[in-house]
């Protein structure tokens, strides 16, 4: 439970975190949650960590019109308890209530939940469901990552060695919106078995929009396109939810066979387009 | 923990068969592997640094074949441990010829033990997944960079506990 010796840096602005992780030998620390426990148990054994905890204005929120703007070191509970993205994108405040524990949202970030990708993580849900992009810069250069091809597999990002996280951008919802964030969580850990991020609008009797975003199901989070399209073109729900995880490779381990898993994430989608359903006006 | 897949490699059947032995191709093609060095007939020591996530790990392990069976199968058995866990694969790999290629089918299991496994439990089946899946891929790159025509390789994979 005690970690391998390492050296430790802690800059206090960007320019200089860039510096310190150019070569991408030194691991970065966000809130920890994932990071630490691996270091206690010396699973991660990194010779140098440096922690973005003392870079100022990394966890701004704030609403640029029909684009919300969340800082990487924003935490789970700034996400959860902001008021602009309750009014704005209340799918992902929903989403950043269901993490963990108190403890973890309290201590843990977007951009570090995201950087690490695990493939159960929740965030990944929310964000390909509301076509969110991650803003990634190193010491050269920037640049703008749609979330869909973000997250490539498990533990896997787009992200470059020297690359920072360091903004969400996420389009507002229309207030006209119904969403919903529903999940089968780990007993022990909290972890999404599946989870399922669902927007719907609606028109008149039928759907106009929907998205549905999935974690825990596949190596990484997707959006279930083809249940999609059968929603937006008048399908049966029994029929539109039976398409999704259809052809995709479902993950599997003691607590849920990939079977199980695909039903899983089913049940979770019809429950969870329910109440979307009702919260559209 | 059992693994079966497939993979179609774009070549022929005699070929993939040799490049499937090739310490040199394995080498190149095992993802984070340092070192792969022949210490015995169809026996190798290999050194491999896996990268995931946070995880780090040094492995030092040997990998054998076994029950050469010319162009159609072979056994490859992957031994290896390091400070985080150990782990055992044994597979029955099928080459099978297929309109543009070959097809390779593979099937066995694999015994993952250590700290890794009592904490990562959750995360074998995808991890193992991805990196059979890198393997292949990176197989065909060496393939087609080695001159040789390419078609796309289809993967597909299963794994149950």
């Amino acid at each position: 439970m005690i970690p391998q010796e390492f050296d430790y840096s802690a800059p206090t602005n960007l320019q200089e975190a860039f510096q310190l992780i150019a070569d991408g030998e030194r691991k970065v620390l966000a809130g920890g949650m994932s990071l630490i426990p691996l270091m206690k148990l010396r699973l991660a054994t990194p010779e140098h960590v440096v922690d973005l905890g003392r870079v100022p204005d990394l966890n701004h929120i704030g609403d640029e019109g029909s684009v919300i703007h969340i800082g990487a070191m924003a935490t789970h509970h700034d996400v959860e308890t902001s008021a602009v993205i309750r009014a704005r994108c209340p799918l992902l405040a929903e989403t950043a209530s269901n993490i963990g524990d108190v403890q973890v949202r309290n201590r843990g970030t977007l951009g570090g939940s995201i950087a690490h990708a695990d493939p159960s993580a929740d965030y990944p849900a929310a964000l390909v469901a509301l076509e969110g992009k991650i803003r990634i810069a190193s010491a050269k250069a920037e640049r703008t990552v749609p979330a869909a091809a973000f997250f490539l597999d498990p533990f896997t990002t787009a992200l470059e060695p020297g690359e920072l996280v360091v903004e969400v951008l996420v389009p507002a919802e229309a207030g006209s919106e119904g969403y919903r964030y529903e999940k089968l969580e780990h007993p022990a850990s909290g972890f999404a078995i599946v989870g399922i991020a669902a927007r719907i609008q609606k028109s008149g009797r039928g759907i106009a929009m929907a998205r549905i975003g999935v974690t825990g199901l596949g190596p990484h989070a997707f959006r279930a396109l083809e249940t999609e399209r059968l929603l937006e073109s008048g399908a049966e729900m029994e029929k539109a939810v039976a398409s999704l995880g259809e052809g995709e490779e479902a993950n599997s381990d003691l607590y849920a066979s990939a079977d199980y898993r695909r039903h899983l994430a089913r049940v979770h989608a019809r429950r969870a387009i329910a109440v979307a359903l009702t919260r559209a006006s | 923990m059992k693994i079966a897949g497939a993979h179609v490699l774009a070549v022929s059947q005699e070929r993939a068969y040799a490049l499937l032995q090739d310490p040199v191709v394995l080498g190149k093609s095992m993802p984070g592997c340092d070192s792969l060095e022949q210490i015995g007939d169809s026996q190798y020591h290999m050194k491999m640094k896996m990268m995931l996530a946070s995880i780090s790990g040094l492995f030092d392990g040997t990998v054998r074949i076994a029950d050469r069976n010319p162009a159609t199968s072979f056994r490859l058995i992957v031994e290896g441990a390091g400070k985080i866990g150990f782990m055992k694969g044994d597979g029955l790999l099928t080459l099978i010829p297929v309109d543009g290629g070959t097809n390779v089918q593979y099937e066995g299991s694999v015994e993952v033990g250590g700290t890794i496994a009592a904490v990562g439990q959750r995360l074998l089946d995808t991890t193992s997944k991805m990196i059979i899946k890198r393997f292949f891929d990176k197989l065909s790159a060496e393939v087609s960079s080695s001159g040789e025509t390419t078609v796309t390789s289809t993967p597909s994979s299963t794994i149950t506990s």
